[in-house]
């Protein structure tokens, strides 16, 4: 062949392909820029700038919604700008990338459909070699599906799936039979499971994934990376499973409590190495369960945080070949545990540090010198019987462990042993732990909850208001409106009605049948020896007991009236027990408030009462006088028609007493009803209009003084009180002058015709024999009554 | 029933409660417990802020089964046997109010004053959980405040039965420490022991415990903070799969009756035999 042929021929070759440049370059897929898909064109929809792409060419999406199905057949880099998203209308998988080396990346894709079954996806990639980076999936069943799509790269994602029931949500990324893939730098939230199915040398590198089932979950995975990732709020944070040699390291793995609740778990796995991981807050740490499987195989765990979960470890007695080699095992509720009870074999724990250990480091070391030996009664008992697992947390749990402490007979065997347990925890640097922040919200509702709190304590410092004034002690005249009316209307009536009223305390009877009036305006008393049953009667009148018979006060029926009755009256009772650390102004007001009176001003008794300057005063600090005084005040605090006084001056010195009966005297002037008892014949005589000679629960007469007399003609009992040491000398004086006489606790009681009844006061003077006190009491009461 | 008297009565309670020293001596002890728990359950390892709060949660619950039925019991047991002991009980109910008031009054003032003394310690353990966790769970901290308050509830209601059928305040306090006892440790080992002996079916074992109102406080607190009940072993979780959504409801009712029937049983002790 000639040179002029050859190089014609070579010009002809060169015409063609200029030729072919030229008539390639008048078409849009120019390989010189990418294919540009927008609303706005030149391609309008990705199917159709894909359709005139060539492989390695670039297809630019525009931000704009492009339906689906998108399936790439070429490898194509498509690259999404200003977030385009593909909307799959809720049906079938949206992407479908069936091209090796293809690029997919900025995307959203979003409504994909929800068939479990059809495995409905965001993105399924079904060729080796690919790049799915920076998408977010929305409303996905499955999120990204590598199915035989090895060596693929599935990077910075994020991926929310359907809100669903988790066991009808799809697994948010799902490799199944592609070896080599990368999985990295996703975030995963509310998905199902993460799961990698037998597929190899997979990497698996910082990733959140939350609030899913399994955060993590490898099957048949052999020589896995798995690092760098924070598996949080899942139900189980990595669960590995029939896999050889992974390797977890330096991953945050905290919070994951629903069913299982592990933060790793491993079933059937050989050689894994766990190292530097942060486990905190799971229901489990990490669970062991058969593993490892082969004779020839060992599981690390070493250098790991193990901290806060209800079970660091959990294993079964049968797990053998596992060693634990500076870990920190710190603030579990149970550190570790043995499903089924019962202690380890052939597993090594060394150089771990445990927040629970009670040993010493003598020698400066760093290492105890006494071994690790948890021997907890509870964690042993609930190892043996499962079920009472319900009683953690409860006090039961810890008092078993201290009897266990306490009583070495009880003691449990150890479950495990670590000779040289660490006396710091070893801290793994590099995890990607969250940052804690202050909660300010949170922050804000605990100052709140405190305030609340401190002030709630507070609000209780007052218990009876204020008075209108410092002169606004004591009383006005408000009266409850039937209280009015009934002043007006009973005129007629007597006052109080008792009709065959009994008490009876057991077996006992106290009161018997007793009846009797009491007219308006009237003052009754009621007379009788201590324990005759006047101050039950007026119990049973206040409506205080329960009790038989009928008794009406003021028109209302004591025994389901009460408080009708006790609204009428104002009650002055025989031991008086204020709150003793209240003021006197504070207790005029908090009866005040339960009479339903305003405490108006009524100076003209606190003047007679003499409280006025008494306001301030602690009652606990009043003398009794001073307390009468307060009784009476509390007694007319709104002005009630009737009185009922038990011993009103029991507690009374001879010039209070006398004090005391006047204020009363003028009560009655003013109109009050009032029925009192006493055992003194003195105040009897010096009050009451009439008299109800009470003997052993009984009304044994009633009428005027006179028959009082008639009673004394019996001769009385005059009880003394005579000074300490003095009473014998007291018997013996008065049986020398011929009178019955008998020591009677700290006193004496002597029997004295009603004629002779100072000539004991008077005959003991003459011998000496101080005498304080003395009371009246009719003979036959006494016996009767005691 | 007059409310405004109830009302002077529980003000009165809470005046009292402030003044009493072994209110301020639970209040300084629950508060600095839990205080010093949260801080320690939250205080990170290393240089990690990573909190534990379920555990810091965990540990509250241990806390208040320990100290709340002390405080509701002992407060109930003295308020209406120690006014009787004194006296000051009689001279009130010859007021016009009735004994269902002055119990009304006493058990919304000693249950706001117990309220408040939790609400410090909480509170306070609260700002520790504010300060120091990544994660929180205002919900859950909230429900766990409430459900404390429901066992003060439970155990003022326990305390005033004591106090109304006890002869004298000491008598009361003494069945209420038993009762303490009982509820906190005895009760808790009977069942345990009852359960090993004779092998329980773990819903019987559930029902004998929740009893207990102490075990019905827990199941509720811990299903409130975790979720769930595993932790609870299969107990927990028989609970959970037999009565679902209606075990939290349940367990609240639970709490309710066992502070409506010891108050209702107070009320007809007073009824029958008065008050005083």
């Amino acid at each position: 062949m000639s040179t002029h042929r050859i190089r014609f021929r070579w010009a002809v070759a060169f015409l063609l392909l200029g030729l072919w440049w030229v008539s390639a370059g008048a078409r849009p897929a120019d390989t010189r820029g990418p294919l540009v898909v927008s609303p706005d064109g030149p391609y309008v929809s990705i199917q159709e700038a894909l359709a005139v792409a060539s492989p390695g060419s670039t297809v630019e999406v525009r931000g704009g919604v492009y339906t689906g199905p998108l399936v790439v057949e070429k490898s194509v880099r498509l690259v999404g700008v200003d977030w385009p998203v593909i909307e799959g209308n809720g049906e079938g998988t949206v992407v479908k990338i069936v091209a090796p080396d293809v690029y997919f990346g900025g995307f959203v894709v979003r409504n994909s459909g929800d068939s479990l079954d059809e495995e409905n996806s965001g993105i399924a990639v079904e060729a080796p070699r690919g790049v799915v980076e920076g998408n977010r999936l929305e409303e996905t069943l499955f999120g990204i599906y590598l199915r035989e799509a090895t060596d693929t790269v599935v990077r910075g994602n994020v991926i929310e799936s359907k809100a669903l029931d988790v066991p009808r949500r799809g697994d948010p990324i799902r490799v199944w039979y592609s070896s080599g893939a990368v999985i990295e730098n996703n975030v995963v939230r509310q998905g199902r499971d993460v799961i990698l199915w037998y597929s190899e040398g997979l990497t698996v590198r910082g990733n959140r994934v939350e609030g899913g089932r399994y955060g993590l979950h490898f099957m048949y995975c052999d020589d896995a990376l798995i690092e760098d990732n924070q598996l949080v709020n899942n139900s189980v944070g990595a669960f590995l499973m029939y896999s050889r040699r992974l390797h977890l390291r330096r991953n945050f793995i905290a919070y994951n409590r629903g069913p299982s609740g592990f933060g790793v778990g491993l079933k059937d796995m050989d050689d894994a190495l766990v190292e530097r991981n942060l486990l905190v807050d799971n229901r489990v740490g990490i669970f062991v369960d058969n593993s490892p499987r082969e004779i020839d195989s060992v599981m690390t765990y070493t250098r790991n945080v193990i901290a806060y979960n209800d079970v660091g470890v959990q294993l079964q007695p049968s797990a053998r070949r596992n060693r634990y080699e500076a870990n920190s095992f710190v603030e579990n509720q149970e550190q570790v545990h043995i499903a089924g009870g019962g202690q380890l074999r052939d597993n090594v724990w060394v150089e771990n540090f445990w927040s629970d250990y009670a040993g010493y480091d003598a020698d400066g070391d760093g290492i105890g010198d006494v071994a690790y030996r948890p021997q907890r009664l509870f964690e042993d008992l609930m190892g043996r019987y499962p079920p009472l697992q319900l009683f953690r947390y409860s006090p039961v749990a810890q008092a078993l462990d201290f009897a266990a402490q306490a009583v070495p007979l009880v003691r449990p065997q150890p479950k495990l042993q670590d000779r040289a347990p660490r006396m710091v925890p070893v801290v793994p640097s590099g995890v990607p732990a969250p940052e804690g922040r202050p909660h300010v919200i949170f922050g804000l509702g605990m100052v709140a909850l405190v305030l609340g709190g401190v002030a709630l304590v507070g609000w209780g410092g007052r218990v009876g208001g204020r008075v209108g004034s410092r002169r606004g002690l004591v009383v006005a005249s408000v009266l409850g409106e039937r209280g009015r009316e009934m002043q007006e209307d009973v005129n007629m009536d007597p006052m109080v009605r008792v009709r065959a009223l009994t008490k009876r305390f057991g077996h006992f009877v106290a009161v018997r049948d007793v009846d009797f009036d009491v007219a308006r305006g009237e003052a009754v008393a009621l007379w009788g020896a201590n324990g005759a049953g006047k101050t039950t009667i007026l119990r049973c009148l206040l409506g205080l007991y329960p009790f038989e018979g009928d008794v009406v006060v003021g028109g209302y029926h004591a025994r389901w009236q009460g408080r009708e009755v006790r609204r009428l009256v104002g009650f002055v009772p025989q031991e008086l027990s204020f709150h003793d650390d209240l003021s006197v102004e504070e207790t005029l007001c908090f009866y005040a408030r339960l009479r339903k009176t305003t405490p108006a001003l009524s100076s003209d008794w606190v003047e007679r009462l003499g409280l006025e300057e008494l306001a301030g005063r602690i009652v606990g600090e009043l003398s009794g006088g001073m307390k009468q005084r307060l009784a009476l005040a509390v007694a007319l605090l709104g002005d009630p028609p009737i009185l009922f006084l038990d011993e009103p001056t029991a507690n009374l010195d001879v010039r209070s007493r006398r004090e005391f009966f006047e204020l009363l005297q003028q009560l009655r002037g003013a109109g009050k009803t009032i029925l009192f008892s006493s055992h003194r014949f003195d105040e009897v005589a010096a009050l009451a209009d009439r008299v109800l000679v009470v003997e052993g629960g009984r009304v044994v007469s009633g009428g005027a003084l006179e028959d009082l007399a008639a009673v004394l003609e019996d001769g009385v009992v005059v009880r003394l009180a005579v000074a300490p040491g003095q009473v014998e000398e007291a018997v013996r004086v008065l049986r020398k002058l011929g009178l019955e006489a008998e020591r009677n606790g700290t006193g004496v009681w002597v029997r004295v015709p009603s004629c002779r009844k100072v000539e004991p006061i008077v005959a003991l003077a003459g011998a000496g024999v101080l005498v304080y006190d003395f009371a009246l009491e009719p003979y036959a009461s006494v016996s009767v009554g005691g | 029933m007059d409310w405004t008297n109830v009302r002077v009565f529980a003000s009165k309670e809470l005046r009292d409660a402030r003044r009493n020293r072994w209110f301020w001596l639970y209040t300084a002890i629950f508060a600095s417990l839990s205080l010093a728990l949260s801080w320690m359950g939250m205080a990170g390892v290393g240089g990690y802020r990573v909190a534990g709060f379920g555990r810091t949660a965990a540990t509250l619950v241990n806390l208040v089964l320990l100290i709340v039925p002390l405080m509701g019991l002992t407060l109930g047991a003295m308020s209406v046997a120690g006014e009787r002991d004194r006296g000051a009980l009689f001279y009130v109910l010859a007021q016009p109010v009735t004994p269902s008031e002055v119990l009304a009054g006493k058990f919304l003032g000693l249950w706001l004053a117990l309220a408040g003394s939790l609400a410090v310690g909480f509170g306070l353990s609260g700002l520790v959980v504010a300060w120091k966790a990544g994660v929180m769970q205002l919900g859950s901290y909230v429900a766990l405040v409430g459900l404390a308050w429901g066992l003060g509830a439970v155990s003022l209601a326990l305390g005033l039965l004591v106090s109304v059928v006890a002869r004298c305040a000491s008598t009361a306090v003494g069945v209420a420490l038993f009762l303490w006892l009982m509820l906190v440790f005895l009760g808790d080992l009977g069942v345990m022991g009852t359960a090993v002996v004779l092998r329980l079916r773990v819903g019987q074992l559930l029902l004998l415990a929740l009893l207990n109102p102490l075990q019905v406080f827990k199941v509720a607190a811990i299903l409130a903070v975790r979720g769930s009940l595993e932790v609870l072993g299969p107990a927990g979780t028989y609970a959970v799969r037999t009565y679902g959504v209606r075990l939290m409801p349940l367990l609240f009712v639970v709490l309710a009756a066992w502070t409506v029937v010891p108050l209702s049983g107070a009320y007809l002790v007073t009824h029958r035999r008065g008050m005083v």
